[in-house]
Order: C-alpha cells, then sequence, then structure tokens
C-alpha cells in the first residue's frame, strides 16, 4: 500500500503550498516564483480564494506552487482561516502538499516561528523561508540559517522576495527535498480537549521558540568584517543578544508616524483627508477616462449600425451588445483607480489603522473596524466588498457588515446619478452638481448608519449569537507601496467585476432588446411627405409603444404612478435590477436615442427626457419632484441581481439577501414615495 | 489585578498570565501575549479604545475589553 502510494506521487507534479502569517512576504514570494502567471482559484462552496501556477520555466523545478491565504495559527478563529487550515491538510483539488514552505518575517521571528512550529509537529515536509531581513539589518542584527535549520530539523533559507536574492537557494532546496518526499499518513494538527491543554501547550510553544531565538541570533558586524560567516564567532556573539527587549522594540519610524496618524485631533484629521482624496480621485480621476470608454462604445455602435444597416440585425448589434458591453466596460475605470488606492493604502500600512480608529464608532453601530475595509470597497461596487466582509471573525458582525453594504453608493448608481442630476440643475450651474452629488452620498451614508443600528437591534432580539465582538489587528510597519503587488492586485480585481457583473448584464440588456424590438418589429407607418429620418423615428416610436416591454410596463404602471413615473421608468427600473448602471441604456433604448455624432448621449437623453410626457396629457413626465424621487429610489433600492448572489454565497443561505431585497426596496419605494409627494406638497413639481 | 486595559500611554508592564475564560484569549496568546513578555502600551486610538500595545517587535490593535484578559 505504502509503495503504491510512493508511485502516486512520484507520478503526479509536486506540489508546494506556501504558508505565512499575513504580511510575512507570502505573496511576494509567489509572484516572483510564478511570474505572476497564475491562476486564482475559489475553494469548493466558498469565496477563499487560492492561487496556483507551476514554478517558473526558468527555475528549473518541475512543480505546482500554490499560495493560500495568510494564516496566523493552524487553529482557525474564523470561517476564513478554517477553510485554508483544512485545504492545507487535504486541498480538495490538489491533495496534501509535497512541501510546506513557510514565509518568516526574520524581525519578528518568535511569533512567526509559532506557526513553523505547529506545522512541523503537524508532520508537514517544512522550508522555512526567511523574510524582510532588511528590517532585521537595520537593527544591527542577523540571523544564523544553519543554526535555525539544525534546531528545527528543516531547511531554512534567506529570500529577498522583490530583488530575487536566495530564489536560487530557495530552489535548490526544494528539489532536494522533494526527491526525498515521502507521503505520511499521520498528518494531522494536535486536537486539545480543553482550555487549559491549549493554553499550557501555547505556552509551551512560545518558550521553546525563546530558547530558538537564543541561538540563532548574532551581532551583523560580525559576518560584515570578513564578508563570510564564522560560526565560532557567532556562537560567541549570541549571547550578548540574549535580551528579549532588544528585539521586542518595533520599528522606531513607525511608532513615530503612530503618533500623528493616530492622534486624537491629527489623526481624525488625516483620516477625513484620506477619504476625501479617494473618493475625489475615484470621480475625477475616473471621468475623462469613463468618456473616452463612452466615446468609443457610441462610436462603435454607430459604425456597426451603418454597416450592417437599419435593420433587426444592426439594431441587435448597435444597441443591444455593442451598448451592452459599454454598460459594464464604462465602471472599469473607478474601479481601477477604487482598488488601485485601497491598494496602495492597504500596502503602506494606512488601512490598518483606519480600521483602528474607526473601531469605536463602527461598534456602536453592531460592526467592526474590520468593516472599514469592505464598506469602502462597496463605494466601487458591492461584489466584492461583501467578499472581503470574510475578514471579520464574529459573524453576527459580518452579517451586518454584507448586509448594509447594499447602501454603500456604489460605482454603478454614479452614472444615473450623473443623469438625474444634469437634468435637475441649471445647465450654465455645473458646480452645484458637485454638490447634489455630496449631498447623495452624505445621505446615503447617514441612511446607512441609522439602518444598521436599526437592524442591530431589532437583530440583537432575533438572534441570540454570543457576544464574542472581536478586535486584534497587528497594525504593520509603515513602508512604501509595492507598485507592482498593487496594480497586480488591482487587475485581478477588476477582472473579477468583469467576469462576475459582465455576463449578467449583457444578457439582461439583449433581453431588454429582444422585449423593446418584438413583436412589433416592423411597424406600418404613413410614410407621405416625411423624411426617411423622420420615418425611421415614427417606426421606432410605433416599435416601442407595441413592445413586449411596453405591455409589461403597462401592468406595473399602476405602482408606478404614486412616484411620478410612467411604464417606461418603470421598465428601465426593472431592467436595472440586472445592474443599475443598465438605467441609462435602458432609457435611451426606450427611448429610442441614438447618437447622431453631434450631440452626445446624455445629452440626447436630457432632451428627450424634457420632452418626455405622461400619456397624451401633455403633463410632463420627469419634474423636478419626480426626478429627485427617483434618486432617492436609486439610493436605497438593491437592483443588482449579482449582489444578491453574492450575498447568497457569502451568508450561506437566502435569508439575508432575500430580506436585503424585500427591505431595500420597499424602503426605496416608500422614501420615493415621500420625496416626490412631500415636494409636491411644498409647492415644488 | 490590573490588566494591559489599565495602562497608561508609553508605560510598559510584564505579563502575568492570561485568563484562559475569555473567549478571545487563544488567539491573544497565539500572536505572542504569553506570561514573562514585555509590553508597552504606545498608543491609543481617538475614543481611548482599541489600544496599540507593543510586542514581540510589532504592534497590535486590540479592544479593551479584550485586553483586560491579559493580565500584569
Amino acid at each position: 500500500m505504502h509503495s503504491h502510494l510512493t508511485t502516486l506521487t512520484k507520478n503526479k507534479i509536486p506540489l508546494i503550498t506556501l504558508v505565512g502569517q499575513p504580511n510575512s512576504g507570502k505573496t511576494t514570494l509567489f509572484n516572483y516564483l510564478s511570474g505572476k502567471r497564475y491562476k486564482t482559484v475559489n475553494y469548493p462552496g466558498s469565496t477563499v480564494e487560492y492561487s496556483i501556477s507551476k514554478i517558473l520555466g526558468k527555475f528549473a523545478v518541475n512543480a505546482n506552487i500554490l499560495d493560500s491565504p495568510g494564516i496566523i495559527s493552524l487553529i482557525p478563529s474564523s470561517p476564513d482561516e478554517k477553510i485554508s487550515v483544512d485545504s492545507l491538510f487535504a486541498h480538495p483539488k490538489h491533495g496534501i502538499p509535497d512541501i510546506v514552505a513557510v514565509t518568516v518575517d526574520a524581525s519578528q521571528l518568535s511569533r512567526h516561528l509559532f506557526l513553523v512550529k505547529q506545522l512541523i509537529d503537524a508532520k508537514f515536509k517544512v522550508i522555512v523561508v526567511l523574510t524582510m531581513l532588511d528590517i532585521l539589518y537595520k537593527k544591527g542584527i542577523d540571523i544564523s540559517e544553519s543554526k535555525l535549520s539544525e534546531i528545527l530539523n528543516c531547511k531554512v533559507v534567506k529570500v529577498n522576495g522583490i530583488n530575487g536574492k536566495g530564489i536560487h537557494e530557495l530552489l535548490q532546496a526544494i528539489s532536494e527535498d522533494i526527491d526525498d518526499v515521502k507521503y505520511d499518513s499521520s498528518i494531522s494538527a494536535k486536537v486539545f480537549s480543553n482550555a487549559d491543554d491549549l493554553k499550557a501547550n501555547l505556552i509551551e510553544s512560545y518558550d521553546e521558540i525563546a530558547r530558538i531565538e537564543k541561538e540563532v541570533f548574532f551581532e551583523r558586524k560580525i559576518s560584515a568584517a570578513n564578508g563570510k560567516l564564522d560560526l565560532q564567532k557567532v556562537n560567541e556573539s549570541i549571547v550578548v543578544l540574549n535580551s528579549p527587549r532588544f528585539l521586542n522594540k518595533p520599528d522606531a519610524a513607525t511608532l513615530k508616524i503612530d503618533k500623528i496618524v493616530l492622534h486624537k485631533f491629527w489623526g481624525i484629521l488625516i483620516f477625513f483627508a484620506v477619504m476625501t482624496l479617494t473618493f475625489t480621485s475615484i470621480f475625477y480621476l475616473a471621468a475623462p477616462l469613463m468618456d473616452l470608454v463612452n466615446e468609443f462604445f457610441s462610436v462603435l455602435s454607430d459604425t456597426a449600425s451603418n454597416l450592417i444597416g437599419n435593420n433587426w440585425f444592426g439594431d441587435l448589434v448597435s444597441n443591444g451588445i455593442i451598448s451592452g458591453l459599454g454598460s459594464v466596460l464604462v465602471f472599469l475605470p473607478q474601479i481601477l483607480i477604487l482598488f488601485l488606492i485601497l491598494g496602495l493604502l492597504e500596502d503602506s500600512g494606512y488601512l490598518a489603522r483606519g480600521a483602528m480608529l474607526i473601531d469605536k464608532p463602527l461598534s456602536k453601530i453592531g460592526l467592526n473596524g474590520k468593516s472599514f475595509v469592505p464598506m469602502l470597497s462597496g463605494f466601487a461596487c458591492a461584489i466584492p466588498a461583501m467578499m472581503a466582509a470574510r475578514t471579520i471573525a464574529n459573524k453576527r458582525e459580518r452579517m451586518l457588515t454584507i448586509f448594509i453594504i447594499p447602501l454603500m453608493s456604489c460605482s454603478a448608481r454614479l452614472p444615473v446619478y450623473a443623469l438625474l442630476i444634469a437634468f435637475l440643475i441649471p445647465q450654465d450651474k455645473p458646480y452645484i452638481g458637485g454638490l447634489v452629488l455630496a449631498a447623495i452620498y452624505v445621505f446615503s451614508i447617514l441612511s446607512s448608519i441609522v439602518i444598521a443600528s436599526l437592524v442591530n437591534k431589532f437583530q440583537g432580539k432575533l438572534i441570540k449569537e454570543k457576544d464574542d465582538s472581536s478586535f486584534i489587528l497587528e497594525l504593520p510597519t509603515y513602508k512604501k507601496p509595492k507598485l507592482s503587488i498593487v496594480i497586480n492586485n488591482t487587475v485581478k480585481n477588476a477582472k473579477q467585476y468583469v467576469m462576475k457583473a459582465g455576463p449578467v448584464i449583457i444578457y439582461l440588456s439583449l433581453v431588454l432588446w429582444l422585449l423593446t424590438f418584438f413583436p412589433n418589429y416592423d411597424p406600418v407607418v404613413d410614410e407621405a411627405g416625411k423624411t426617411p429620418e423622420e420615418i425611421t423615428q415614427l417606426k421606432d416610436a410605433e416599435r416601442i409603444s407595441g413592445s413586449y416591454a411596453s405591455s409589461l410596463g403597462k401592468i406595473i404602471e399602476p405602482v408606478m404612478k404614486p412616484i411620478g413615473m410612467d411604464w417606461r421608468v418603470g421598465v428601465s427600473l426593472i431592467a436595472t435590477f440586472a445592474a443599475r448602471e443598465v438605467f441609462v441604456s435602458s432609457l435611451a433604448l426606450i427611448f429610442r436615442i441614438t447618437g447622431d455624432g453631434e450631440e452626445d448621449m446624455q445629452n440626447s437623453i436630457l432632451t428627450s427626457m424634457r420632452e418626455a410626457t405622461v400619456g397624451d396629457t401633455g403633463q410632463k413626465l420627469f419634474t423636478t419632484a419626480s426626478t429627485a424621487g427617483l434618486i432617492v429610489f436609486f439610493v436605497f433600492a438593491l437592483q443588482c441581481l449579482s449582489t444578491v448572489a453574492i450575498a447568497k454565497k457569502e451568508t450561506g443561505g437566502w435569508r439575508i439577501p432575500i430580506l436585503q431585497l424585500v427591505i431595500f426596496t420597499a424602503l426605496a419605494y416608500i422614501m420615493a414615495f415621500i420625496t416626490y409627494n412631500g415636494l409636491r406638497a411644498v409647492g415644488i413639481s | 489585578m490590573r490588566t494591559a486595559a489599565d495602562l497608561k500611554k508609553g508605560e510598559k508592564a510584564i505579563i502575568l498570565d492570561v485568563d484562559n475564560s475569555h473567549y478571545s484569549s487563544h488567539r491573544i496568546l497565539e500572536i505572542g501575549f504569553t506570561p514573562g513578555q514585555e509590553i508597552e502600551l504606545v498608543n491609543k486610538s481617538i475614543f481611548d479604545d482599541p489600544i496599540a500595545i507593543a510586542i514581540r517587535g510589532t504592534i497590535i490593535a486590540i479592544r479593551k475589553n479584550e485586553a483586560v484578559c491579559i493580565l500584569i
């Protein structure tokens, strides 16, 4: 049986799993070994991701390398960690790793050796990869890898994942160990039956690590003297460093910066400055890029329409497919910029401080400092935001964070607001638009605070969850962000958005096109004495009023009336459940607007909006009151099927997504009703 | 008995024990708050909570109601 297992291992490509604590340089090393050509996969039935790749050909080691999420210990304390740990012992797809390479921050040896000890005790074949040596050297200390290797009885290498120093030694160690791997079926983590045993074991582990530390550190000047290590001298000097206080001091510059960043006055000021800067850059930096994308797709749509001709197929391609595609890609600039900024903030070390600063206020409304990053991401897109919530260990807080994320004003709402605000404000005063937009954001943040605290109170009575709310977070050393890694992650997140939201949006815009084009696709109109252009417009109008969309819209018209809207807006609002941004293209479709080269899409929609009347009454459809009502509707409504799908996945059931859908949509309707009728009551129609 | 939550800014102390009955005690031990270790309160957040404690060469932000299980 044993020999059979061995052959199996020999035949498959060996698997090397990278394990490490957060901030231990694990991903940097992974990127170096994989050459960034990896694929990111979810563990089955979860949103925890791992990346896998073959080790680059130039390194001449035939093995797969797997990057798993950072863990602190083999005893998991959040669902996210549990999946990572379980998969380490038995990966659902790749089995048990042949080698576990653990990244260890040499400047924080004791805390990081803890995980190494657990892995060795679990009987994994371990290679220790020492990282962050530059920080250690700055303290005037060096570490002897041969000593550490001797004590731990496993290979130890020093690696710089940025410039690749030491990679060769690591690969050497890997190829030696691979030849020598014997599958041991006894791989398992220690299980403790009671809390006291666990505590005793933890303390014992750290005591042992303290003994190891005393033997491996030595003063750096000894190695600098002749360039080569003299073990004898190392042994002599190690004694000097025995005082743990010497290693205990955190980075001095970091402590100084924190004095300001966490200051009662300056800290708050910096926090708001960072937030303001983040949001303004999302809007202002993205705007020209978004215009560019818009322009590109409108030219493409016109070209296609001209090439194919004025028939159903031309209409399908230009209005159905190309516009649908455009409505997905138009948000890409914003999402890229948000993730870029978030990445820079995280890599520099600021995000952890932001989370710490906001923990207290957020805990008052049942959330956690760790809700900060998910909520912030929610302003770009709810999909990555809900996935980011999995770092929150406490279930109740995680659920509540996911619950309120749809209230964060995601970037998909921006084009809708942009259009509706452009309609509301005088054309010669565009700066008012910025103020109105800011007001909408403040309003949506305030609303989400109120709703979170209400839900928190209400839910506290419904679910008697044990209150084990926790906020323990390492404040990493400040450092200059590594742009290549940040960009890499940004691209990964943006891809995720396009792949997840893209297909849904395109299918739905196709369905919408079908509904607006059929069954009356070739209406008969009186062509006498009319120009070809007028005939086309007349035909378009005829076709839409006899379409499926129109019949569908007329069914829901009674619901739309109380908020001052008609069936056309109703159909657009239904279409919006595909994705909010569809609203604009859907209005364009329903009002049959095609860019005519001189006017851009938004202006032609605005013109049609100003001309639109309710039925034959001549009464204007879009008024100040009804448009304001519509904006309020968009603040609250959960109109995004992808969000519902992700919420179901992340919360492990339909309860929360259905509650969200019902509560937020009802709230949207009620608030829009109040806004519309309230404004009319005070004389603003 | 004094706990890490009672520390003043800039104050150092040696950990005597970690109260095992607290729900966060295991995570606290795991990240290195073990008896005999020296800790220092290096910073407080704007509402004096959470607090930032230097331990084993790093800084850990932790809520006061969790720091109470670190006995000093």
